[in-house]
């Protein structure tokens, strides 16, 4: 491959007789603003209007409500991953004796550094990341969410899902036909099993 | 210590960390004599503290200067006003646990710092990447580049007086963080590079997105560089200030665009080539002058080298994985782990051990940042998480010649020195 060094030329660092004038390079400094006021503005006036952000945004991260009830198992995977230690949890057994249940899910969103690794590692595609990025507090007691405001129904989350699907989960090594209700460990009816 | 030789010290009031502080004043009235001289008879110095919130000072750095009327006599920098122990962090997280907090060290381009630290731990643990993987790094690398130096543009010709530019700029650095975000997530702290791989591919649509703002950004570019050559005002507040000799320049440890423009080139991509580096075709501009001026020149040429970069990049990317398939490694895909025990197994694995080195393996790695040469240290007792990271950022090797710079020229250049060595205060306080 040709990469060379290449050494500037003495010629670049003179000025030529309009540059020494100083006056032309101020019109022409003018010149270019004047220019660039006639553009399209490319300021977002936010809040009124806010980006358009696609499926592939990390927001916070929710916990995914399928049929009134977590899909988490309160493995704690999540919080293990969490890099700067925001997720807390308290499990607790189902009335299956199979399952479990997260009591007490918490995560601290002034804690919280967007990163995904929960969504990346969850075993159950639990913890999702929600395009909702704009909340704010007022008290650091406000910034503990817990399951009350962490739980999103699944049909709200379905474009990161589907986005999760079709980019993260088939990408490499392989390929396995997975069928996504393996997903619900703990919605399963098991009376007949 | 008699009253008349620490003359400043005893004037202020001390409350914020008094001995730091008065180390500092003390160091800064110390400096360059070597017998007690008696104090400043006709009381015209001055002792001015510029920074650590001064706007120009880049983010928290604080310069100490002494100075003669406009001119300063001597100088000291004092940094670590943005430590955050990320040295230490990240003895106790594991590698892969790690890798968002290399986002906030050079915030300016995230990507590079992940990819930094994503090929010192590969190297550590042996780790394959696929070429696919690798080569996106790479355009990633080259896009973080040009940001970062877009912002540098911006504030430089902003210390120098001319606002507008820095809006012009940014506007161009908006629509790249447009093409991180739809690439990896976010726009600013990307966390998109995974040890053993990239987190998610880059599909053909971002390519056309890469390719259509690189043709309009060419357009823009071509007309910065038409306004500032040539232009007295430009050229007079850079040529001939701040020399660095090469000597200098060696000894003090500058790294990247600043080393190259005091005539050493330098460059890890040329010498130790890492990901791709060694299939493309590049220049490694140089400059011999060593004054701001010539370190302007060199990093809107490194502007134009990146995106003759990006040119080959994109053309076609191969294909192929884009993580490693070895469990030990890295992540089992997603759809393993949610259907096999085995594939279940290794998430938990991966995610409570990591990957592990051999016991006793130490390596450094470097890549060339967009400010200079950015290396990690790490040595591994065996287990998850580095037994030590010692971190080499360019911003902070590249200040240690800062004080020098400092002394000797006028105080309405200070914000160009500054400028033009461009420190990110997060990476060299770490
Ligand atoms: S959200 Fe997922 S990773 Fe976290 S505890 Fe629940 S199931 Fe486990
Ligand atoms: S996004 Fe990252 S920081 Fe936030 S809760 Fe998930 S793992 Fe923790």
């Amino acid at each position: 491959m040709a990469s060379n060094i290449i050494k500037g030329d003495k010629s670049e660092r003179e000025l030529t007789f309009m540059g020494k004038l100083y006056f032309p390079e101020i019109f022409k400094g003018m010149a270019f603003s004047i220019k660039h006021i006639f553009r399209p503005t490319v300021t977002l006036q936010y809040p009124e209007e806010k980006p358009d952000l696609g499926p592939e945004f990390r927001g916070r991260p929710v916990l995914v409500k399928e049929k009134d009830q977590e899909r988490c198992v309160a493995c704690g995977l999540c919080a293990r991953a969490c890099p700067p230690l925001a997720i807390s949890m308290q499990a607790n057994e189902t009335a299956d004796p199979k399952e479990r249940f997260p009591e007490v899910f918490e995560i601290d969103m002034l804690r919280c550094i967007y990163c995904g690794f929960c969504e990346e590692v969850c075993p159950e595609e639990a913890i999702v990341m929600s395009p909702d990025y704009d909340f704010n507090f007022v008290d650091r007691k406000d910034a503990v969410y817990g399951k009350d405001r962490l739980l999103i129904d699944k049909n709200q989350l379905q474009p990161r899902l589907n986005f999760l699907a079709e980019k993260r989960n088939k990408q490499f090594g392989k390929n396995i036909n997975f069928k996504e209700d393996n997903n619900g460990h703990i919605l399963r009816d098991r009376t007949n099993d | 210590m008699s009253n008349k030789v620490y003359a400043f010290r005893d004037k202020v009031n001390l409350t914020f960390f008094p001995k730091h502080q008065d180390a500092i004043y003390r160091r800064l009235e110390d400096k360059h004599t070597s017998v007690e001289v008696d104090e400043d008879p006709l009381g015209t110095l001055m002792t001015i503290n510029l920074g650590p919130q001064h706007p120009a000072t880049h983010g928290v750095l604080r310069c100490v200067i002494q100075v003669n009327g406009e001119l300063i006599l001597k100088s000291v920098v004092d940094v670590g006003y943005l430590h955050r122990g990320v040295e230490k962090l990240a003895e106790n997280k594991t590698y892969q646990e790690f890798m968002p907090y290399t986002d906030r060290m050079d915030y300016l381009a995230p990507y590079s710092n992940n990819v930094a630290w994503c090929l010192a731990v590969e190297k550590l643990a042996g780790v394959e990447v696929p070429y696919r993987a690798q080569w996106i790094r790479t355009i990633a690398c080259e896009m973080a580049r040009i940001s970062a130096h877009l912002l540098w543009l911006g504030t430089m010709v902003m210390d120098a007086g001319a606002i507008s530019m820095f809006l012009w700029t940014f506007r161009e650095r908006e629509n790249l963080y447009d093409l991180f975000d739809k690439m990896a997530g976010v726009r600013f702290t990307v966390s998109h590079c995974r040890i053993g791989g990239i987190q998610y591919d880059l599909s053909d649509d971002i390519r056309k997105g890469i390719i259509n703002w690189k043709e309009n950004f060419k357009k823009e570019f071509k007309s910065w560089k038409k306004l500032l050559t040539n232009n007295g005002i430009w050229y007079r507040r850079n040529i001939g200030i701040g020399v660095v000799s090469k000597e200098d320049a060696i000894a003090m440890g500058f790294t990247g665009p600043s080393l190259r423009a005091s005539g050493v080139p330098h460059d890890i991509r040329l010498f130790e080539p890492y990901l791709v580096y060694d299939k493309l075709d590049f220049d490694i501009p140089v400059r011999d002058e060593g004054d701001c001026f010539a370190r302007f020149q060199i990093r809107m040429e490194e502007i134009a080298q990146s995106i003759r970069l990006l040119d080959q990049l994109l053309e076609s990317i191969p294909s192929g994985d884009i993580r490693a398939d070895n469990a030990k490694h890295t992540y089992p895909s997603k759809n393993e782990v949610y259907y096999s025990m085995e594939g279940m197994i290794h998430d938990f694995m991966m995610t409570d051990m990591g990957v592990c080195p051999p016991k006793g393996a130490e390596i450094y790695s470097a890549i060339e940042g967009p400010k200079g040469e950015l290396g990690f240290h790490l040595i591994s007792d065996g287990t998850g998480s580095p037994w030590r990271c010692k971190i080499k950022s360019p911003s902070f090797s590249n200040l240690q010649m800062l004080e020098k710079m400092l002394e000797g020229s006028m105080i309405a250049d200070t914000v160009v020195l500054i400028g033009s060595i461009d420190p990110v205060m997060g990476e060299a306080d770490k």
